[in-house]
């Protein structure tokens, strides 16, 4: 079994701060992590590969001073890693990755699976792995904590509204899986070291490839573009409730639904 | 000046009012939740009101469910011109498939400049699919907006880690434009008794599904979620009085129970629980400081949160400078009361 999994990378929020007076974003460190929804598909991902028979392949796309993401990848215990780098790749929307992703799948000789995280730490979009599943033709199954692979379908667990219900599909399918689904693995420590250095089995599995070659120019023209920021007024002091217990209490009950509504 | 002067003057007035209504108008995707329509698609019609109105177009809602022909009042009421209703016993269920045909199919046709969803499960499944099937630009998660009028492009802006600012996006050149609105987001709209109309009846043909639900997952149960990604904190410090308000309040609002040092020293929570930046940072969507004074240590590692409500007996507690809504009272006498508003 085949199974492709999406990284992808997002400033580290310890290291920034989004300073409301200025309207001005500081980034003190600037250091990548895994998106946490992605690092959740990995290890769905490993966790079909440890019950049984599977190639895991991690892609990425995304510029960084390293490229860490996909090396983090290898050393959780993906088996091969495709960093995508090109210029006019970089601005890329999730469109543009989409159709990228499809060449990429295709040239890797298809897939069984496609595992992306559902939702981003940063933006929160989750339209990716979605757009994916359209352009390939494939089935989806958004949100899920759990997967298991047996037998040509998919069973996958996800949240609909109170409870849990059971999912099937066939195979193919691209799978978004929730960012709390299950505890992430660490790294072997042996694998870890040998990713870095490049050395023993790891050596050749990082392959870089250049979406220049693989897509025409049309292809890579984003369709959304940035229009700036915006920041939340400054913190001012909070109201004060006055009244009888009854009425304060009315008050912050209303105030408490509205806010988790939704 | 004769008349055919005229009439070719009105010809051409005619003609440039055509070319500015262009495209096929603000459409909305409804929601069914509870028999009823869904509030965030009430918002999502007002929103498409203002967009409308702005860019000289109509406003479009389509109905898609089982026996739903009847809502389609309220999405009058909220503001839409004209509702397309699809009702089909396939409509009713999470069937994807049939949904994203009767749509794809219908906006193929119309032409939509905007299409509008509510950032909910629906939304998140169905806006994708259909925007990489028509080729259109998607922004998800929108809680505000501003049209530039020279592309007639919406300039959506969407919150970035949780709200510690925004990122605005637009897709000038790509159409439809698909957008998801977040609950609670734009003012529900007032809904006018008098607004009526007759909505028209697609054609509806139920589709193969690619998924099969199964049924209730037996035996699963959710990984806990740790204090410092939890989404909703109740917190009790010194001045609770009775902690067990606290634990019962949390589990009202499906909340983790926390505390400041001062209640770890009580030996009501546990070392893992204490909200303090030596202990745990936190910064849930809404925060609920029961009789937390607030020192400094404990204010650093609860500031990010998105609302602070504080109960608290002393008027200068520091934990009111941190608060969105302070409450100078002890917790004991305001607890019960809310714990019964709440019901």
């Amino acid at each position: 079994m085949r199974i492709t999994v999406i990284l992808r990378r997002v400033l580290d929020p310890a290291g920034i701060v989004a300073h409301r007076r200025l309207r001005r974003l500081f980034i003190n460190r600037e250091e990548y992590i895994l998106q946490p929804a992605d690092r959740c598909a990995l290890e769905v991902a490993l966790r079909i590969k440890d019950a049984g028979d599977a190639e895991v392949v991690v892609v990425s796309g995304q510029p960084e001073p390293s490229d860490d993401t996909l090396r983090r990848g290898l050393a959780m215990g993906a088996d091969r890693a495709i960093y995508l780098c090109g210029e006019s790749f970089d601005d890329a929307d999730d469109a543009v990755v989409t159709s990228v992703l499809k060449t990429v799948i295709g040239q890797l000789g298809g897939a069984d699976l496609v595992l992306a995280g559902a939702t981003t730490l940063d933006t929160g979009q989750g339209q990716l792995g979605i757009r994916l599943a359209e352009a390939l033709g494939w089935p989806q199954i958004v949100g899920v904590r759990s997967v298991e692979a047996k037998n040509g379908r998919l069973r996958a667990v996800c949240q609909d509204e109170e409870q849990f219900v059971l999912v099937e599909s066939d195979l193919p399918a691209v799978v978004t899986v929730c960012p709390e689904a299950v505890k992430p693995r660490y790294a072997d420590g042996v694998r870890l070291i040998n990713v870095y250095r490049g050395q023993g089995e790891m050596a050749e599995s990082l392959e870089t490839w250049d979406v220049g070659d693989m897509m025409s120019a049309d292809e890579l023209v984003p369709l959304l573009e940035s229009r700036g920021r915006d920041f939340p007024p400054e913190r001012t002091l909070g109201e004060r409730v006055e009244g009888t217990p009854d009425e304060v209490a009315q008050t912050i009950a209303d105030a408490l639904r509205q806010r988790l509504r939704g | 000046m004769d008349a055919s002067f005229l009439d070719l003057m009105m010809a051409q007035q005619e003609e440039s009012f055509e070319e500015a209504e262009g495209g096929g108008g603000v459409w909305v995707v409804a929601d069914v939740e509870g028999g009823q329509i869904a509030p965030v698609t009430l918002e999502a019609v007002g929103a498409a009101r203002t967009l409308a109105e702005s860019l000289g177009a109509y406003v479009y809602g389509v109905l898609l469910g089982h026996e739903v022909t009847s809502l389609a009042d309220s999405l009058y009421q909220a503001g839409a011109d004209g509702v397309r209703v699809g009702d089909h016993p396939d409509l009713d269920s999470s069937v994807l498939e049939s949904r994203l045909a009767v749509l794809a199919d219908l906006f193929a046709e119309e032409q939509p400049e905007i299409i509008l969803f509510g950032a909910n499960a629906t939304g998140a499944a169905l806006a994708p699919r259909l925007a990489q099937r028509m080729g259109g630009g998607l922004i998800e998660h929108v809680t505000a907006f501003s049209l530039e009028e020279s592309s007639r492009a919406v300039e959506a802006g969407f919150p970035v880690y949780g709200g510690d600012y925004f990122e605005i996006r637009a897709c000038p050149e790509a159409r439809p434009q698909f957008l998801t609105i977040e609950p609670g987001a734009f003012a529900k709209p007032f809904l006018d008794e008098y607004r009526k109309g007759d909505p028209t009846v697609l054609d509806v043909e139920p589709a193969e599904p690619a998924t099969r639900v199964l049924g209730p997952a037996e035996g699963f149960e959710a990984p806990r979620v740790p204090l410092s990604e939890a989404s909703v904190v109740v917190a009790g410090g010194r001045q609770v009085g009775d902690f067990a308000l606290v634990r019962r309040l949390a589990d009202r609002l499906g909340a983790h129970v926390a505390g400041d040092r001062g209640a770890w020293d009580a030996g009501v929570i546990d070392s893992d629980q204490i909200v303090d930046v030596r202990g745990t940072t936190v910064s849930p969507d809404v925060y609920v400081a029961v009789g937390i004074r607030g020192d400094t240590f404990h204010n650093a590692a609860m500031e990010s949160a998105g609302f602070v409500v504080a109960i608290h007996p002393d008027r200068d507690a520091s934990i009111f400078d941190v608060a969105d809504l302070c409450v100078e009272a002890r917790p004991d006498m305001v607890l019960p009361a809310i714990l019964e508003s709440l019901r």
